[in-house]
């Protein structure tokens, strides 16, 4: 039974069909999967599976990104209430889009593949100044700083990434917190990332949840 | 001596002439050219005019725009608030739809060609129409239908109305869209645009699947380019890829030229039109802010290359964004003026090009 969700649901991800994919989770919970089965053998190997799609050059579109993230928080959401025990939260992560930056949607879809993962995210919206980046990662604890970028100059200027770098340096932060970035920008110039201070970078929303939930991992160890 | 214009009608009826059209793209660098900040030079017509013409001569592309930067259009529909950046183009911080109710009050002008917003628009195109009008292809910039709603509401609230907001108003709103966009392309042809770039991200399968692109954007497309004709238009998808559309857009609309992505192949791009219209090779213009020389020229070369064999085919660039040094904006264009000329033929060509590589 679980083979036939785990297709159905992902089958519903790839049509943009959110009401399919919420009616496959909730005959399945019905007919007796566990809300920790939905979770770490459907919602979550959906996203892998759309990981591995990319990486194999079958491009996914930034709706099917949208719909999948945007539906992968709110089952997560459901079913974590019905687990036997609660998750353990693997780590902390800021997010925002660099100063100057009005597109949210990019960060949006990281926040739904992150809360999905059992990562903490505390959004600090668009247009954000690079010390307000570090004041929020130092007074949460997080591990990490994600910044998402539309355009050029908001990627490569000095308040954005570069910003947050200086700062981390000034500061004797860089052991403790880490930078990825994103966006429109960086899929067109793939070096762009190193080019501006980060320590990772993804080539979609949904892969930068993995990105971030490894660098969190590496920054634990 | 022969002008853009002619350049462009020659390669669409499929004939020679000197070399390839080169449309270059210049808008953020305007303000340079003027020495002014970016909120100074956007805010009259004339500035950017006059930015237009002094490149158009400086580097001698074929196309002047009279674009002044995207979020302008949503001016007019209603108040929005604009972020000017030092560094970069202009950008919408405050929506003009901000909860579903303001998409009831959203009124659509009766006449776009009159509105207080078009007013430097028009003044812009008038000047260009005055000093290059018949000689150079004067491009404006017109948001599909599809898409012009993530520019009045955000481009996550847009795709949430999209994919899980209310159908009826959904509907309502494209539909006003739809109003906006007609109305926007009657003023620009009043005005004296000869090319229309009909941008439409939600054109594009890096947007949206294709099975949604041939139930719901073709549907907008068909209506857009049904009520305006399709002359002038160039289907273009911001810079996401468009060679999967290509064949059925063309089927169904008529629409006669194709803007490449870079991340489309220009040759499978070229194949796919048939003849059937003109295809616009397009460079990677974020990467060509750190290219050296030699790569930037290869790179040309390798776009025109593939492309113009066959002819019909027309070079070109995306946002270029204001960092681009000018030593590059030269090399590009030096680079396309040299592999896009007719007097290459295609041995002569791959021996040039091959020179380059080894040196």
């Amino acid at each position: 039974m679980l083979s036939q969700v785990i297709a159905e649901y992902h089958d519903a991800i790839v049509d943009t069909d959110q009401e399919k994919a919420l009616r496959v989770v909730q005959d399945a919970v019905r007919g007796g999967v566990s809300p920790e089965d939905i979770v770490f053998k459907v919602v979550l190997p959906s996203m892998d599976q759309m990981m591995k799609s990319i990486s194999e050059s079958k491009e996914m579109s930034l709706a099917q990104h949208f719909v999948s993230a945007r539906i992968a928080d709110m089952v997560t959401a459901e079913m974590i209430a019905k687990f036997q025990t609660a998750p353990e939260v693997k780590g902390r992560v800021v997010i925002g889009n660099s100063y100057g930056d009005m597109h949210s949607l990019g960060r949006r879809i990281v926040i739904g593949c992150l809360k999905a993962r059992f990562i903490e995210v505390i959004d600090v919206g668009t247009n954000v100044k690079p010390e307000t980046f570090v004041e929020a990662a130092v007074a949460h604890d997080a591990a990490i700083i994600g910044i998402s970028s539309m355009m050029v100059h908001t990627a490569r200027g000095e308040n954005g990434c570069l910003g947050v770098r200086k700062i981390l340096k000034e500061r004797d932060l860089e052991g403790r917190i880490k930078l990825v970035v994103g966006g429109a920008p960086y899929r067109f110039d793939h070096d762009l990332w190193k080019k501006v201070g980060a320590d990772a970078w993804a080539m979609d929303a949904i892969t930068a949840g993995k990105v971030i939930e490894d660098l969190i991992e590496e920054v634990r160890k | 001596m022969i002008t853009g214009m002619e350049r462009l009608v020659a390669a669409i009826k499929g004939e020679a002439s000197d070399r390839i059209p080169i449309f270059c793209n210049l808008i953020d660098q305007g303000a340079i050219e003027l020495g002014m900040s970016p909120k100074e030079y956007f805010s009259r017509g004339e500035y950017v005019a006059e930015a237009q013409l002094k490149m158009l001569r400086k580097y001698g592309h074929d196309n002047v725009w009279s674009l002044f930067y995207v979020g302008k259009e949503a001016q007019l529909v209603g108040r929005t608030k604009i972020l000017y950046a030092a560094d970069g183009p202009p950008n919408v911080e405050d929506f003009v739809i901000r909860a579903y109710d303001d998409i009831h009050n959203l009124e659509v002008p009766q006449d776009v060609s009159t509105h207080p917003a078009f007013e430097e628009s028009a003044k812009c195109m008038q000047i260009l129409k005055r000093e290059v009008g018949g000689k150079n292809p004067i491009c404006a910039y017109v948001t599909a239908t599809m898409t012009l709603p993530a520019i009045l509401m955000g481009m996550d609230q847009w795709m949430e109305l999209l994919f899980f907001g209310p159908p009826n108003l959904r509907e309502e709103l494209l539909v006003k869209c739809h109003e906006l966009f007609v109305k926007e392309v009657a003023a620009y042809r009043k005005a004296g645009a000869d090319v229309l770039i009909y941008s439409n991200p939600f054109g594009s399968t890096d947007t949206v699947p294709f099975k949604y692109f041939v139930e719901h954007s073709l549907e907008w497309i068909e209506r857009d380019i049904g009520a305006v004709g399709p002359e002038g238009l160039v289907y273009y998808s911001g810079m996401a890829a468009i060679n999967e559309v290509i064949d059925i857009v063309l089927e169904r609309t008529g629409i006669g030229v194709y803007y490449l992505s870079n991340l489309d192949n220009v040759a499978e791009g070229k194949r796919i039109v048939a003849g059937r219209g003109l295809t616009c090779g397009v460079i990677n213009d974020i990467a060509l802010i750190d290219w050296t020389e030699d790569e930037i020229r290869n790179e040309v070369r390798r776009i025109i290359g593939a492309g113009m064999p066959g002819g019909k085919f027309l070079f070109g660039t995306a946002v270029m964004p204001r960092a681009i040094p000018e030593k590059n904006i030269r090399a590009m264009l030096e680079a396309a003026y040299r592999f896009g000329s007719y007097e290459n033929t295609e041995e002569t060509l791959r021996n040039r090009a091959s020179t380059q590589v080894s040196v």
